[in-house]
Formats: structure tokens, sequence, C-alpha cells
């Protein structure tokens, strides 16, 4: 029923690309391979979009489209970088994480053979500058703004005020990821609260239902507590049940996150959680295939787009929940 | 649930415990046993001997069910046994119990549970009655193994006893479960020589008690000291029977040099 | 040396260390009073120890049932896949076809099957447990991935069923999961120590050669205890999805090393043979509170895998002690050389 679902959305979509780009009776795209590295693994809540996203666009383009999974990994993305090269195909997405200087040979080769090189959800900013007119472009969060974006709209939502006390529940040991927490901890520290930080263990990293008792924990441990900020995804989805562990009411603690899983979502419709950000995955999917076709049949330049651009907020949250079961949003 | 039953075949007659005929054994294409004949009556110690490899090992699994002869006939207490059904566990139903070398016993496992793994007595609903074993394996290492005031208890680990101890626990084992043949493999090897006396001590209690025993030994003295009757066996096949005072020990040393000297692989 | 031994082992102080899980209870409350006195605020309430009752027992479930695997000498790195799997049965069952209880039903037998496969490829096929069970990791966290469509389930108002109630519902504030795995505990520590598949279990551990003279029927229990470990993860996966109320398709990853963790602090012997099913349940608590007390007590995150080494190594050690006398002191008089040493090279 889902893959249903999911076909007919994927349909739809195509249709109207489609409609608006093809007066010519072949499709945009037809006979342009491109490679496209989606991230984590099959399937997992921060991929998955983005493969949607990629196979309806792919889709609505008429390009054929080969998709790698690198569990995050940057030496398999190098890896992988190396294999789509070897396969001379139109355009290759990559990410950023092994970072411009092990990239900037690869790419360079790449580029002096005709195959148009974008980016996504880590910025490559070196590379893109130094390509853009080739049609090297980003769509992605810019992970320290995103950070920085939440902690704003906490602020702004929740009335936080210098010398409130929060709390930061991050990943900060890990250099990419930590970036935006970086963001999130700089902002509320700039605008003059009391930031307390927790590294996110290995194991709650995993099955963050494991953070249940460490939050209690803290919040029992400092009844004044008005603000806890995490750029993870499943953590955030057990906030609300910590603060409920813990005797907190839906609003008392104001608590940022990141990304739309169903309990993050519940925790939004009870109020638990107060403002969330939406990645877009969907979008760093369809805009790099986007970016390729365009600058491959007609040459534009890349376009940065950032994807992490909003929220979502108690308010806002119950138009979107349809789209996010269909693996969208 | 096997509750020792001395009723069953006490009173019946048969001759031979057991009765192996014309019994092969085949490992791909080693011969480890050809058309061995080999019986032990009642009450009879027989001592098994032979060099490494001479199939000894094969001929005791045999017996106790751990494997399955290629070919031949078993029967047990002269009744024919259907070698499709035979196995460890039938063996014991028939009270044929074996003490392997250095593996009968659970090392980490107090006295108690050794004594009644794979015969444990059980109360409603199948739960082990712990009490009623641990009492039993009191009383047995009371009486029967004679471990008073040694400070061995039922609750003792197996690696708290010393070697010859061990054997004496795997030995009392097999009597109490009233075992009409006792099989033990090398028990003394690798012990220190007042150990092995308490073990050869234990092999003739073994037969005051009534029952039967095939005993495999590589020391020859001992062997000759305890059996009724030795059989030798030399690659896979029976080459020599002598019943108690048939042979003197200088003449059976003789002839086990003998036969290992004619080996094509005897190196000496 | 022996009526040395012997003597030890009658004294009092040292029948108390006998009894199952008291030392490592010992330390647990020992590190509660720590925190009682660390964080008050925090540990004289109850709503942290509801917290942890209501999130420890899937890991309790897992210690408890890998325990007895441990106890044969193999060992199972399946079951965080059985997490994912049949957490995804039954929240598919409840969200799609909107039957919880034909999901129970499915979820463990999900979990059987997984412990059946393992079973038949470990002892019958004879592939060693831990390449085994590593593969069928993969292959059953893979087929979640598949089934799921990577997509994670929202279970809303799964706190409405009868099912819900029963298994993870609240008592006033307590949570009515510490029951059941109070229950599972209980029945588990039977199976080990009064049925006789759990003597075979511990004598296949001990020597699976012996197991198999004193006519245990090897192959069989084996198979049976994987189901059972299948079924046992199944069923820790069912109270943590409905505990969650949600479904996550990566659940399930972050329980292996805690699991393994709190069975070897409990004294399970990882050689097979010995294995304490109380030990596991204090190891449980003991792992599922330490992270949440240290934070309480104000100490940074980053310390938590330090203090569970510790706490791991005290542990492994103080049961070398214990259990082993003699390599307790072989170990004991080794720290003892090398002071000896340190203070001759002073002089």
């Amino acid at each position: 029923m889902k893959a249903l679902a999911l076909t007919i959305a994927t349909i739809g979509v195509a249709t109207f690309a489609v409609s608006l780009t093809a007066l010519a009776d072949e499709p945009l795209g037809s006979g342009i391979t491109m490679y496209f590295q989606m991230g984590g693994n099959p399937g997992d809540g921060s991929t998955l979009p983005r493969t949607n996203g990629a196979r309806a666009a792919a889709a609505a383009y008429g390009v054929k489209l080969i998709e790698q999974y690198s569990g995050w990994q940057p030496e398999t993305m190098l890896k992988h970088f190396k294999e789509a090269l070897a396969a001379s195909p139109g355009c290759i997405e990559i990410m950023g994480h092994p970072g411009n200087d092990a990239f900037a040979a690869l790419v360079a080769d790449a580029e002096k053979r005709g195959i148009v090189v974008t980016s996504g959800n880590s910025p490559l900013t070196k590379l893109k500058d130094q390509y853009t007119a080739n049609g090297f472009g980003y769509a992605g969060v810019d992970l320290y703004e995103g950070g920085k974006l939440t902690a704003q709209k906490m602020i702004e939502y929740g009335g936080l005020k210098k010398g409130d006390k929060a709390l930061e529940y991050g990943l900060r040991a890990q250099a990419e990821r930590g970036r935006s927490d970086q963001g999130l901890y700089d902002t509320l520290k700039a605008a003059g609260l009391e930031v307390d930080y927790i590294e996110i263990s290995p194991e709650v990293d995993h099955d963050s239902s494991l953070a249940v008792p460490i939050l209690t924990a803290y919040i029992q441990k400092h009844p004044d507590l008005k603000a806890i900020g995490t750029q993870h995804g499943n953590v955030t989805a057990f906030i609300g049940k910590a603060l409920q562990d813990a005797g907190k009411k839906p609003g008392e603690v104001i608590v940022g996150g990141i990304d739309l899983s169903p309990a993050t979502i519940e925790g939004l419709k009870k109020g638990y959680i107060s403002v969330t950000l939406d990645q877009q995955l969907y979008l760093q999917g369809f805009l790099p295939v986007t970016q390729c076709v365009l600058s491959k049949k007609y040459g534009f330049a890349g376009l940065s787009t950032n994807t992490g651009a909003g929220v979502v907020t108690p308010k806002t949250i119950g138009a979107l929940t349809p789209l996010i079961d269909k693996g969208i949003r | 649930m096997t509750q020792p039953a001395q009723t069953i075949a006490a009173a019946q007659s048969w001759r031979h415990i057991v009765r192996l005929h014309q019994v092969d054994m085949t490992f791909g294409r080693v011969h480890a046993l050809s058309h061995v004949n080999f019986e032990v009556g009642r009450n009879e110690t027989v001592g098994l001997l032979g060099d490494n490899g001479a199939g000894k090992s094969t001929l005791i699994k045999i017996v106790s069910g751990v494997l399955r002869p290629t070919a031949g006939k078993i029967w047990v207490r002269d009744a024919p046994i259907d070698l499709d059904d035979y196995s460890v566990r039938m063996a014991h139903e028939l009270r044929i119990e074996t003490v392997h070398q250095g593996q009968s016993l659970g090392e980490k496992q107090p006295l108690w549970r050794n004594l009644f793994v794979g015969r444990q007595i059980t109360g409603r609903f199948g739960f082990i009655d712990v009490k009623k074993e641990k009492e039993i394996a009191h009383q047995l290492l009371r009486q029967a193994i004679g471990f008073r005031g040694h400070g061995i208890n039922a609750d003792s680990t197996v690696r708290d006893l010393s070697g010859g101890e061990r054997q004496g626990i795997a030995i009392a084992r097999a009597m109490y479960f009233q075992a009409d043949l006792i099989v033990l493999d090398e028990p003394t090897t690798a012990l220190a020589v007042s150990e092995v006396r308490k073990v050869l001590a234990f092999v003739e209690g073994v037969k005051a008690a009534g029952h039967a025993c095939i005993y495999i030994e590589h020391n020859l003295a001992h062997a000759h000291e305890v059996s009724d009757r030795l059989v030798i066996l030399d690659r896979g096949k029976v080459v020599g029977e002598f019943a108690k005072g048939e042979i003197t020990l200088t003449e059976l040393t003789k002839r086990m040099i003998a036969l290992h000297e004619g080996q094509p692989r005897g190196h000496d | 040396m022996k009526d040395s031994l012997v003597a030890t082992t009658d004294s009092k102080a040292n029948r108390l260390l006998q009894i199952e899980g008291l030392p490592i209870l010992a330390v647990l409350l020992a590190l509660v009073v720590a925190f009682m006195v660390a964080a008050p605020e925090v540990f004289l309430g109850y709503r942290i120890y509801m917290s942890f009752l209501a999130t420890v027992p899937p890991l309790l479930v897992l210690a408890v049932a890998l325990t007895l695997v441990i106890a044969a000498g193999e060992i199972d790195l399946s079951f965080p896949s059985v997490i994912a799997l049949s957490g995804w049965v039954l929240a598919y069952c409840i969200h799609e076809l909107g039957s919880p209880w034909l999901g129970l039903i499915l979820a463990l037998t999900s979990g059987a099957l997984v412990g059946y496969v393992n079973g038949i490829l470990i002892a019958r096929v004879g592939i060693p447990s831990i390449i085994a069970t590593l593969a069928t990791q993969f292959l059953w966290g893979g087929l979640t991935t598949v089934f799921s469509q990577g997509l994670s389930y929202s279970l809303g108002d799964v706190d409405q069923l009868f099912l819900w109630r029963l298994l993870v519902g609240r008592i006033g504030p307590f949570p009515v999961q510490a029951l059941w795995a109070l229950a599972v505990a209980v029945a588990l520590w039977l199976v080990l120590n009064r049925r006789r598949f759990g003597e075979h279990l511990l004598f296949i551990g001990d020597n699976a050669k012996v197991a198999e003279v004193v006519g245990v029927n090897v192959v069989r229990e084996k198979i049976r205890m994987f189901v059972l470990m299948g079924v046992m993860a199944a069923f820790a996966s069912v109270l943590l999805t409905l505990e969650n109320k949600n479904f996550f398709n990566t659940q399930g990853g972050g329980y292996l090393l805690e699991v393994m963790a709190a069975v070897f602090i409990g004294g399970t012997s990882v050689f097979g043979g010995k294995a304490s099913v109380a030990g596991s349940v204090v190891g449980s608590f003991l792992i599922g509170m330490v992270e949440a007390g240290l934070v309480a007590t104000g100490l940074q995150g980053f310390w938590v895998r330090a203090v569970v080494g510790i706490v791991f190594l005290g542990a492994v050690v103080g049961h070398l002690v214990i259990e082993e006398p003699e390599r307790g002191r072989a170990l004991l008089r080794l720290i003892g050389a090398k002071v000896k040493l340190g203070r001759s090279t002073h002089t």
C-alpha cells in the first residue's frame, strides 16, 4: 500500500516536471546517466527522502540514475567517485564529507572529461567556486547555519532570554556532524543563555530510546532548565518522552531539534517539541538531478541551494504529515 | 526418569552382558575394526590392550553407542540389538556406562549435577529435584567413594578434585545407576602413582559390587593385575585372548613388544 | 592446598560471596548510593527509577536470554536485527493491518524463525556461532530495511490498545514492563538452574564432548536454545517498540555491546559452563543506569564509557577472585610482586 502511494506520488511529481519542461517528445534528460551518492544506507531515515527525490527527478527527466550508498563513510565516497569516473557517465553527484582536498584531483579529472559534477548535503566550497561555470552546484544544508536557525527559532518561539539555562545534547566529537551542534550552541550562548553540553554516546546514537533516562536524570537535576537543543534526528524524537518522565508539561521546556521522524511529529503535535529543522532531504535528491540535466543539456552554471532554510513548529506540522508518511518530507 | 531398576534383568538368566559378532568399522578408507568378535560375561573384568590406533577406542565407542558399526551384530544380555536405534541414551537405558578418559565430567559443574546429568531426578512439572539429588550425592560421596573428611561435598566442583577422585566420581556414577557394564577408557593415564592406586581400587570395587567391566589400559601391569581376561587388539583385529593366570606379566610384555615391532611403521 | 581452599569456601564471608549475583548487587547499590549523594534531587525522587524501569526491561530480557546462550559456550550477535525485524512485524500489523495480537504472535514467530535458522546453521551445519550470527545479523537487518522500505512508523494512539496496557502500561507511575522483565528473569533462572534443558546447556558450555557422552542431544538442545534466544529478543523488541510507540528501522543496533556488557558484568563466564541469570539482571540495571547517573552528577558525558569500563573490569576481576581463588591469588601475587618491585627500585 505504501509502495503504491509512493509510486502514485512519484508519477505525480514526474508528470508535473515533464509538463513544465518537455515540449519535445523526448524527456529532457533522455540518454544521460547520472551517478548519485545518496549518503547513508538504503532506506534509512536521513537517506530515503533524498533517494525518493532523486528517483522522482530521474523518472521525470528520463535520466538513468545509479545510486551509491556509503553509510556516510568518506573513504567509501571517494571509492564510489572513482567507480563512477570509470563508467564515464554524464553527471556525478558527490557528498562533501571527504573534503575539498581529497576530491580536488578526481573532480579535475572528471571536469576535463566533460562530466558534470555537482554536490549535496555537505558543501565543497572551494571546488564549487572553481567549477561553478561547468554546473558544479550544491543542494544541502549549511550545517552551522542549520544549527543557528534552530537556535534562533527556539529563542523566538520560546521567548528565551539572557540567563536562562539550556542543554545542548549533541555529537560535537564528530567533526562534520558536530558543526550543526556548534551553530546551535554558539547561537544560544550569544543570546546570553547558560548552555550546558552533553555528548551523545554511540549507543544512544543507534538506539535513541536509551537517551530517555539520561535526559530524565538531567532534567530532574536541573529543575530550572528552560531549553534543550539537539541536531540528532532520533534523539529529538525521544526528548518529549524524557520530559514526560521527568514530570514536565508541554511547553515548560523549549525543545529545538532536527528532522521529522514519526515520534518527532508526535512530539510537535503534543507540544513537547517547539521547533525542528527540516532539511528537506527530498530536494537534496531532486535538485542535483535537475542541475545535471540543465547543465549537461544547456550548459547552465551551478546553483547553490540551502535546503535547510525552514523549521517546522506545532502550528505547521499538520499539513506536512501525509507527505512525511510517503517519505517525501 | 530412569530410576535404578534392579528388577528388570537381574533375575533373568544371561551369559554375556555384551557380545559383538563380526563387527566392522570403516572411516572412509580406513578400517578401524575388521571382523571383531568380542564379548564380556557377567561380572567379568576384561582388560583391552593394544597400541595407539589398534581400535580400542573405536570398539568401546561402539559398545557405548557413540559410534554405529559399518557391519556386524551386537547382543546385549544375549538379546540382539537393532543397530539403527542404538545410541548413548539407549546404552544408558540398557545400563551400559562409559567413563571416558578426561571426558566424563563437567569441570565447572558441582558434583551433584555431574552425578545426575542425563538422568536427572525430576519432580512434578519437570523441575529438577535439587534437594533429593544433593542428598543422594552426599550419601554416595560418603559411602561409595569414601571421600570422608576430605572437605569435598556435593556442591564442590569437579575442578576441586584430583585426577583419581574424578575417576572415582565417574565410576561411582556408573555404579549408582546399576550399570551392568562399566567401560573404563584409560582411567589411569596422566595420574600420579598414589592416584593410580586409588583408581585400581575403584576398578576392583566395580567387580566386588557385581558389575562387569571393560578396562582399557596402557600399563600392562595394571591391566594384568585387575583383569579376569585380557583381549589384545592390533590394527583393528583381535590377536590374542588370555584368561587370568594363562599368561604371566613377563610373557604379556614380550608379546606386546613383539606386536609393536612387527608393525610396518615400527621404527626402533 | 585443598584443605585451605575448603576452609576458605566454608567461611561465612565467602559463602555470602557465593550467593548468585550478590557481589555485583553490592556494586550496584554502592553506585546508587553514590548517585544519591551526588545528585539527591534526582536519585531521592521516584521519577528516575520509574524511567529506568521503563527503559531497562528490553535490555534485561536480552541479557538474561543471552546468558543462557553464553552458558552453552555460544554467542548470538543477531539479536539487534531481531529487534529491528520483529519490531517491524509488530508495527506493520498494528499500523497497516490494525491487528496488534496478530502482530505480537507474528513478531514472536519471526524471532523464533531467526533463532531456528541460527540453530540449524550452528548446531547442524557446524558454522561457529560468532560467524553464523554475524551473517544473519546482516541478513535480517538488511531484509528489515527492505520490508520497511526504510520507513519508521509512528504507532500514534497505540496506547489505547489493551495489548499496550498489558505489556507496557502503567500502574500509577509504575511501568508494567518491569514486571514482565522480572517474570522473564525468574522463568529463565528456573530454566537454567532447575530444568534439564538448562543443565544440558551448562554441560554443553562446559565441555560439549562430556555432554554428548552423558547422553545430551547437543544438536537439539542448541537449536532449542537459539530459538529461545530469538523469541526473547522478539519479546524485547515488542516491549521496546510499544514503549517507544514507534518503530525505528535502526532500532536494536545500540543494544549489542550493552547487552554483552551486562551479561559479563553479571559474572557469566565467557568460556561457557557457568552463568548467572541474577548477575545479568543486576548487570542490566548497572549498564542501564550508569550514564544517567553520571550525567545527573554533572560529570561530562565523555566520562561515561570510561566509568563503564572501570566497573566492567572491576566486576570481571572480582568474579575471577571469588570463583577461581587460585587465579585470583595469582593475580594478587602479580600485583603484590609489582608493588614490591616498585618499592625495591625506590630504595
